[in-house]
């Protein structure tokens, strides 16, 4: 029987590494994909909380955080991909075109 | 009608060997989590978050959620990571790995990602109370297909329409963002 507990102890530990990466890494793919690890954490959650309360609207939420996700993959890779078609490199360090 | 693999097991004397299994899983994905995060080839990230995918779809399958841990491995692991693969390739990657992995503010991140861990986990150290009581037998189980199923077609058909919408949003939007501009 897995103890509801540790299952949010797991989501806070793999959302922290996840904000850890997200705000530290360099590169912008890097990011997204610690954007992932934070939201594959939500999910753990959701899915321990859905088992503590015997309830199905946990994990069909999850679902949907899943279908989100997904939609944040390709409009945030769509949008590296024109940024590196514009400059080399994907750097967050060298976007600053819209600081004055 | 038993797909319930958390309780057919719960129920079979195993709850001790779920418990191990269970314990193996999260360290697996912690230990995964913070390669993907701090490896210097991007490509080694993504396949160590590959890895922290099937580690989580295996504690979905030990909290009875097999559909959500079906669509993990299909939707997380098969389709959006090899989205990310395939960016991945079109990139200068020798030039990535040549730069620092980490901005010079890394410390700050690192402190508010540790204290964010730090204050999530002394807030679930709440009592949660006895797990309830499962659904009555004969009824689909929970987190299997037919209860999820009945559940997204009935009471969430309205979100799950607007989740179709957000994914056409989504593609129509990732083609205007990353079309060619024609030169006129």
């Amino acid at each position: 029987m897995v103890p509801a507990g540790a299952c949010l102890v797991l989501s806070a530990v793999l959302f922290g590494i996840g904000l850890i990466g997200f705000l530290s890494r360099r590169n912008l793919i890097l990011m997204l994909v610690s954007v992932e690890i934070m939201l594959n954490a939500v999910n753990v959650s959701l899915a321990g909380f859905s088992r503590q309360l015997q309830d199905q609207r946990g994990q069909i939420l999850a679902l949907f955080v899943i279908a989100v996700a997904a939609a944040e993959a390709a409009v945030g890779l769509g949008l590296v991909l024109a940024l590196n078609r514009n400059r080399p490199g994907v750097s967050v360090e060298d976007l600053t075109q819209l600081k004055w | 009608m038993r797909p319930d693999f958390a309780a057919f097991a719960a129920s079979s004397g195993l709850a001790r060997t779920l418990e191990i299994v269970f314990y193996y899983l999260a360290a697996a994905s912690v230990a995964s989590a913070i390669l993907a995060v701090t490896r210097r080839n991007p490509v080694h990230s993504v396949l160590w978050v590959l890895a922290l995918f099937f580690h989580v779809a295996g504690i979905f399958l030990l909290v009875s959620a097999a559909f959500l841990a079906a669509v993990q491995i299909i939707v997380y692991a098969g389709a959006i990571l090899v989205f990310y693969l395939f960016v991945l390739m079109l990139l200068d990657l020798p030039r990535e790995q040549a730069g620092a992995r980490f901005g010079t503010h890394w410390p700050l991140g690192a402190a508010a990602g540790l204290m964010f861990a730090a204050l999530m986990w002394y807030a679930s150290q709440s009592d949660l109370g006895p797990p309830a009581a499962p659904p009555p037998e004969g009824g689909p189980a929970l987190g299997s297909l037919a209860a999820v199923g009945t559940a997204l077609f009935t009471e969430f058909a309205l979100p799950f329409e607007i989740a179709s919408l957000i994914l056409l949003a989504a593609i129509v939007g990732t083609i205007v963002i990353a079309r060619r501009r024609r030169e006129s």
